[in-house]
């Protein structure tokens, strides 16, 4: 008996290719939105696609499934999206032959999330798409439904088959990841249930930002910073997330939401990963993100004693901004009028390894601040000896060590802070600053953060995602916080609207002897 | 804003000329008290030019382009009129991003020479660029391209070439043997050259090359054995050769060429045909491009005009070799060989 062995031919290489010219682009796949109708839909992801497919980086073999309660029929949704999609494409600009185009690709299947029935609509409605749109099998689940949602749509997902497919199948989960570290590990093991790790995106638009993703280029692709990034050289690390405005209308997510876990325990604890992890061995997501979650994982957990010294929540109360009455947190709609809930958050971080043992890092984040400001300050230490007199404006000598600030919005950029020499006779000595603008040094318009994050996922690259082990490590320092404030009384508003937080905060840094910079 | 005319045109005068123009603006950021201006240098771009209007139109280009490459900027344009032999200007092209109070700032040298003077630019050229940066030459002087162009011409030509890391000529209007005996001398030379007709391709190849990403595809790139072209216009333009000779490169695809009414001068349609397949992308309008295929694949794109600002753009992201260029380029003259 003689047997025969079939070898397939491996899949035919684009020959074609000029990845010197070309923009990257995605491989053919159908895109399913859950929440379709939704503010995150309308306001982000399709204009973001639309966006993709207008620079000629979505393959024509593409399809997106919008999925949400209300009835509606295709053209009533492509209509929808339309609309959306004109109204909030950010820096680009609306053609109308490209949307004909676009919305070809765009079809709608009415469901609930908590009726069966409607995930063998949404299987039908794929296998129809693969063979109109030659989508290859490939899926791409959006999940941008309320969290509380999550782990059942996951479920169903894996009970209706629509995990498993001839090509991969992918799911990206917004944040909230979890309210505290006991959900997140459940709804994780929800989820792998269904889903293996490698397909689960979590997604963290800060990471999505050109600037963060800078920070790794900045800190990897110069050697002349990395042998000063370290506690020999570095004093203190201050990461700043100011927004000017309130909670406009989300009152009620916020009040049960606050700025500790809105914003430190995702993506700022991401930012501050970014910033102080190690050097990954090679730049892929794997190695990223290990470097990633390693430096989350050296964080010093604090005792509960230790919180209300290294740990300072705020609410803002009214104030005369600008001219006009702004309302207090508790005067906003849908918020309590005792509310305990922290509209601002700093944290005093320590990171356990060789590299920064010793070196503070001060987080803060706050709504109603003087300005709108992401930034990363990485404060040097003083030279040993000061042997030059600085000008000030109040004529007084002060200590001006030198300051990198990597700034992440508005105005994104690097600037050094270094003494230079004034001119003239005497040596006499003024900070001056050594600026890098992203927009105005490359002139081009930068992708959007969800463009990128949405581009990575159907290109299979999660690097810029975060993983299980990340998300618990962030919810694990900032867990003691939440159980101590919890279990508090605030005696809130503790700061105006329109100031740069309560004072307590500038206590909390002044016992290690530093100061909060004005961004 | 710009200094007074420098004559003679010394490499010390000019840099003399710029460090005044810094401290002027460094003065406007005095009396203002904080940072006004930033000052941006990635590369030297050197631009020679004859066009009559005496390289305004080549200057307005450069300050496009610092926005995306910011480089000191160096305009030569060769000139009968011009007053003196060798004469020059330094100016700073500012701009200033929206919303943002601080101007970005480039550098840019504005030389006029008289023809039989330009042989004698290259050791001013040498000065004046940029230290341990690229230099990008992209020669607009079509005479001096010419291959009867004068031995003033010539030397002046490789005055600069000698100086830089990469040449950029436009082959459009030319016929494609004109094209590639062009591009051949400057290769021969071995500088980095690139063509910006070439470049046009880019939104013509990048729609096509898209279709055979997906990988379960029927008919991928190998089954398409076939690939006609059609034109506007007179003379069978270097772009339909490359384009051909792009697809064709892999596989050695047969390529023909057919001349028909279009839009404008240049490429018309690109018709690829499998056994039981055919696509076609072609202009359907003054700016709209279609793809269809006979498996029902359709798609609409925009089509504008690239200026020579987006032309260059894109030039300017490649600093290296090109392989994708080089490959087309070679199979392109085996192309104009069969054509012949």
């Amino acid at each position: 008996m003689s047997m025969s062995v079939v070898v397939q031919a491996p899949p035919e290489v684009n020959p074609l290719e000029d990845a010197l010219r070309f923009e990257r682009r995605v491989p053919p796949c159908a895109v399913v939105i859950f929440g379709a109708s939704g503010d995150l839909s309308k306001r982000k992801l399709l204009p973001s696609l639309y966006r993709l497919f207008y620079e000629r980086r979505i393959s024509p073999d593409f399809a997106v499934i919008g999925s949400s309660r209300t009835p509606m029929s295709d053209d009533a949704f492509r209509e929808k999206m339309k609309e959306s999609v004109s109204k909030f494409l950010e820096d680009a600009p609306f053609d109308e032959d490209v949307w004909k185009s676009f919305a070809q690709s765009l079809f709608y299947v009415p469901g609930d999330l908590n009726v069966p029935s409607s995930y063998d609509d949404i299987r039908n409605r794929l296998d129809e798409v693969e063979k109109s749109h030659r989508t290859a099998g490939n899926v791409l689940f959006y999940l941008s439904t309320q969290p509380s949602h999550y782990a059942e749509a996951i479920l169903e997902l894996g009970a209706h088959q629509l995990n498993k497919g001839h090509g991969w199948r992918r799911v990206i989960i917004e944040k909230p990841f979890g309210h505290d570290l006991a959900s997140a590990r459940k709804l994780n093991d929800e989820i792998h249930k269904v889903f293996d790790e490698s397909a689960i995106y979590r997604i963290d638009h800060y990471l999505g930002k050109e600037t963060v993703q800078n920070i790794l280029a900045f800190r990897f692709g110069n050697g002349i910073f990395e042998p000063l990034w370290n506690r020999r050289y570095v004093d203190h690390i201050q990461i700043t997330a100011a927004e000017s405005i309130g909670v406009e209308g989300r009152g009620a997510y916020y009040q049960e939401a606050g700025a500790l876990r809105d914003m430190i325990q995702n993506h700022l604890s991401q930012v501050m990963a970014t910033v102080m992890m190690e050097p990954p061995t090679i730049f892929d997501a794997t190695n990223v993100r290990d470097e990633r979650a390693k430096l989350l994982r050296a964080v010093r957990v604090m005792k509960h004693d230790d919180v209300p010294k290294y740990a300072v929540a705020g609410q803002y109360g009214p104030a005369f901004v600008g001219g006009e009455q702004v309302a207090g947190f508790r005067q906003e709609p849908s918020v309590s009028a005792d509310a305990q809930t922290d509209t601002y958050a700093a944290v005093t971080f320590f990171i356990d390894n060789w590299r920064w043992a010793g070196t503070p890092v001060y987080i803060r984040t706050g709504k109603r601040m003087p300005k709108r400001v992401t930034d990363i300050a990485i404060q040097f230490k003083a030279p040993p000896l000061g042997l030059f007199q600085q000008e000030t404006k109040t004529g007084l000598r002060e200590v001006r060590p030198n300051l990198l600030v990597l700034r992440i919005q508005p105005e994104e950029g690097i600037s050094l802070r270094f003494l230079s020499k004034s001119p003239g006779s005497g040596m006499r000595v003024r900070p001056v600053s050594m600026d890098f603008n992203y927009g105005s040094s490359f002139g081009e318009r930068s992708p959007t953060a969800y463009e990128t994050l949405l581009l990575d996922a159907m290109m299979g690259d999660p690097t810029l995602y975060t993983r299980q082990d990340m998300v618990e490590a962030s919810w694990q320092i900032v867990q003691p916080i939440l159980e101590v404030w919890e279990n508090s009384k605030f005696f809130f508003p503790n700061y105006p609207a329109g100031s740069w937080g309560p004072k307590a905060s500038d206590d909390m840094l002044a016992q290690q002897g530093h100061v909060w910079r004005i961004p | 804003m710009s200094t007074a005319v420098i004559f003679p045109a010394q490499p010390e005068q000019i840099l003399k000329g710029l460090g005044k123009l810094w401290t002027s603006l460094g003065h406007e950021e005095k009396q203002q008290g904080k940072p006004t201006v930033l000052r941006a240098c990635a590369m030297t771009l050197i631009v020679a030019t004859d066009e009559p209007d005496g390289g305004f139109s080549a200057s307005q280009t450069i300050a496009e382009l610092m926005r995306e490459h910011p480089s000191r900027g160096i305009v030569l344009a060769v000139s009968d009129g011009a007053e003196h032999e060798l004469e020059a200007r330094v100016l700073a092209q500012c701009w200033k991003p929206f919303g943002k109070a601080q101007q970005i700032c480039c550098e840019q040298i504005e030389i006029t020479a008289r023809p039989e003077s330009w042989p004698n630019v290259g050791p001013t050229l040498v000065g004046l660029t940029a230290a341990d940066l690229p230099v990008i030459f992209w020669c607009r002087h079509r005479a001096a391209l010419h291959p009867e162009a004068t031995v003033d011409q010539k030397a002046g030509l490789q005055a600069i070439i000698n100086i830089a890391n990469k040449v950029v000529v436009d082959t459009q209007g030319l016929s494609a043997g004109a094209a590639f005996g062009v591009v051949a001398a400057l290769r021969a030379q071995r500088r980095t050259v690139a063509d910006l007709e070439w470049t046009r391709l880019t939104k013509w190849r990048e729609p096509i090359s898209q279709i055979f990403d997906n990988p379960s595809r029927r008919n991928c790139y190998s089954k398409f054995h076939a690939i006609e072209i059609a034109y506007a216009g007179e003379e069978l333009p270097a772009a339909a050769l490359y384009v051909g000779a792009w697809f064709s490169a892999p596989h050695k695809a047969q390529v023909s060429f057919v001349k028909e009414a279009g839009y404008g001068p240049g490429l018309h349609r690109i018709a690829l045909r499998a056994d039981s397949e055919r696509i076609v992308f072609e202009r359907t309008g003054p700016d709209c491009m279609s793809l269809h295929s006979t498996n029902g694949q359709q798609r609409s794109y925009t089509y504008e005009e690239p200026t020579d600002h987006k032309l260059m753009t894109e030039e300017l992201t490649i600093l290296g070799c090109d392989p994708a260029f080089d490959s087309a380029y070679a199979r392109a003259q085996e192309l104009l060989n069969e054509q012949a």
